[in-house]
């Protein structure tokens, strides 16, 4: 079961929050303020449940802190204060609430923190509907060994030049993050999910191909592409043989660009080289022949 | 919450079969009365009722909820106000955020209505969401939305609920209400043809798939 942060500079009340919650079966770290939260935080840490009111600022200080660092995590804000009295957060930091003013208010608490906690409640993006047994396909590869192999490099840089773009990327989405494992034209190694459009691709069996991502109402408002200078994109997912989406092989380039029909069958060829080249990485990772 | 219904949620005298609890349903068509007056039906029963307004007051929702047959009883029937106009008068019962823009203060104040229906015994909540539009007309960048739709329908899926947004899609990008419809359980498509309204339902096998008349309001 995840790890739950819970935030709260009252012992007492913080005590008996900690208290329900390990009763549920959760580990639980404690923050008596905003400042304390980043220590810890880690990859593990699935929910964080936080009151309004802390010493050196309130929830939407340590929401803001958080998805800093992880995008995902979820949110839970359990207090006292009615929401009228709460403190205004951005318009966009949206979390869980639960008032501790209920009855039945901590059950009610866990019920919430075990959804959030298990499930991707609060993603910034569309989760696909199978991502529990997706994620556990994704398990099955190595992707640091991926990340070594000549073969993706090879075709990535065969891929810029046949498409004549500025970079081409094998990318693994997992629960978290956009893992690069090969990357033409480009250092990048890691993208947050909320930002990749790789994380839309995973979502259909057609090529996704957007021409100026600054006129897509799904990537505009993403900085972090615009920071990037990816402009124009296309991208086939990548499956296992069960056909669950892995990730996607893709082409960035800098200006606006459209693809033809037999660029984008190209495309789908490359990544079935992908596919395949995967395939034979897990079934020797397996030990099978 | 932590205990499963095996109760369905039931659409008396509409062209829909039951659904299990926890079932997220988004209901796409033109911002017209039919479209409205079909949501507000689907709220029908006798669970909690939370409806979250982004284009009318509440008091003209609560109206419309009476004039489909609701019965407005403020144990169970709740409110979310996220338009400019003012229902002070109408107390605890309406929740005003004041903007479909502020996502954060929708979503809390949503949360805290759920949990004061469920504190009273309602166990079982139908949640009407009209629209969806405004709030992605409002935000500057989607993402936040999708943070929204996915915290309010996993509420809705953990708490054995009922949940119904609707979304004009003609007003935004196929490829955002594709992406908006991901955590919904199926997609009911509404029109209005020569003034009867029909329904059709994309994603769930035993709900009729081609254009159905919905039967006015007895």
């Amino acid at each position: 079961m995840p790890t739950v942060v819970c935030v709260d500079a009252d012992e007492g009340t913080r005590t008996t929050t900690v208290d329900a919650l390990e009763t549920a079966g959760f580990e639980v770290r404690q923050s008596a303020s905003v400042g304390a939260v980043e220590a810890v935080m880690d990859d593990s840490v699935g929910c964080v449940v936080t009151t309004a009111a802390l010493p050196d600022g309130g929830v939407f200080d340590v929401v803001e802190l958080v998805r800093e660092s992880y995008p995902d995590c979820a949110c839970v804000l359990f207090t006292d204060e009615p929401p009228a009295d709460l403190p205004r957060g951005g318009r966009d930091q949206v979390v869980e609430y639960v008032p501790r003013t209920v009855s039945g208010s901590h059950d009610r608490l866990v019920d919430v923190v075990r959804a959030a906690a298990t499930e991707v409640t609060q993603a910034a993006y569309p989760v696909p509907e199978n991502e529990t047994e997706r994620l556990a396909a994704l398990s099955r590869y190595d992707v640091d060994e991926l990340s070594a192999l000549d073969t993706f490099e090879r075709l990535t840089a065969l891929i810029t030049t046949h498409f004549d773009i500025d970079v081409a990327f094998v990318g693994l989405v997992d629960a978290h993050e956009e893992r690069f494992v090969a990357c033409e034209g480009a250092n990048w190694r890691t993208l947050a999910r909320e930002d990749t459009i790789c994380t839309h691709t995973i979502l259909t069996d057609e090529v996704m191909i957007v021409q100026n991502v600054q006129e897509d109402p799904r990537f505009a408002g993403v900085d972090r592409l615009d920071e990037l200078e990816i402009r124009s994109y296309a991208g086939a997912r990548i499956t296992d043989d069960d056909g669950t989406a892995l990730g996607a092989v893709c082409c960035i380039h800098g200006e606006p660009r459209s693809y033809t029909r037999a660029e984008r069958d190209d495309l789908r060829r490359f990544a079935d080289e992908v596919e395949e080249q995967l395939e034979l990485r897990r079934r020797l990772g397996d030990g099978g022949g | 919450m932590a205990t499963r219904h095996d109760t369905r949620y039931e659409f008396p005298d509409l062209p829909l079969a039951s659904v299990e609890a926890g079932t997220n349903l988004l209901l796409t068509g033109p911002t017209l009365e039919g479209a409205r007056e079909l949501l507000l039906r689907l709220l029908l029963g006798e669970d909690g009722v939370l409806i979250v307004t982004a284009d009318t007051s509440a008091r003209k929702v609560l109206s419309a909820f009476e004039a489909v047959g609701g019965r407005i009883d403020r144990k169970r029937v709740r409110v979310v106000s996220c338009t400019q106009e003012r229902d002070d008068d109408l107390g605890e019962f309406v929740a005003s955020v004041g903007s479909p823009g502020d996502l954060t203060g929708i979503g809390i104040e949503y949360s805290g209505q759920y949990e004061q229906v469920y504190a009273r015994g309602y166990d079982s909540v139908r949640t009407g969401i009209y629209t969806l539009t405004p709030l992605l007309v409002y935000s500057e960048d989607v993402r936040p939305v999708f943070r929204f739709v996915n915290t309010v329908t996993s509420r809705i899926r953990t708490a054995d609920g009922l949940g119904i947004c609707a979304i004009d899609p003609s007003a935004h990008d196929d490829q955002v209400v594709n992406s908006i419809a991901q955590p919904f359980d199926a997609r009911v498509d509404v029109r209005e043809v020569d003034g009867t309204v029909q329904l059709r339902v994309q994603g769930m096998p035993d709900q009729p798939g081609e254009w159905t008349d919905v039967p006015p309001i007895s």
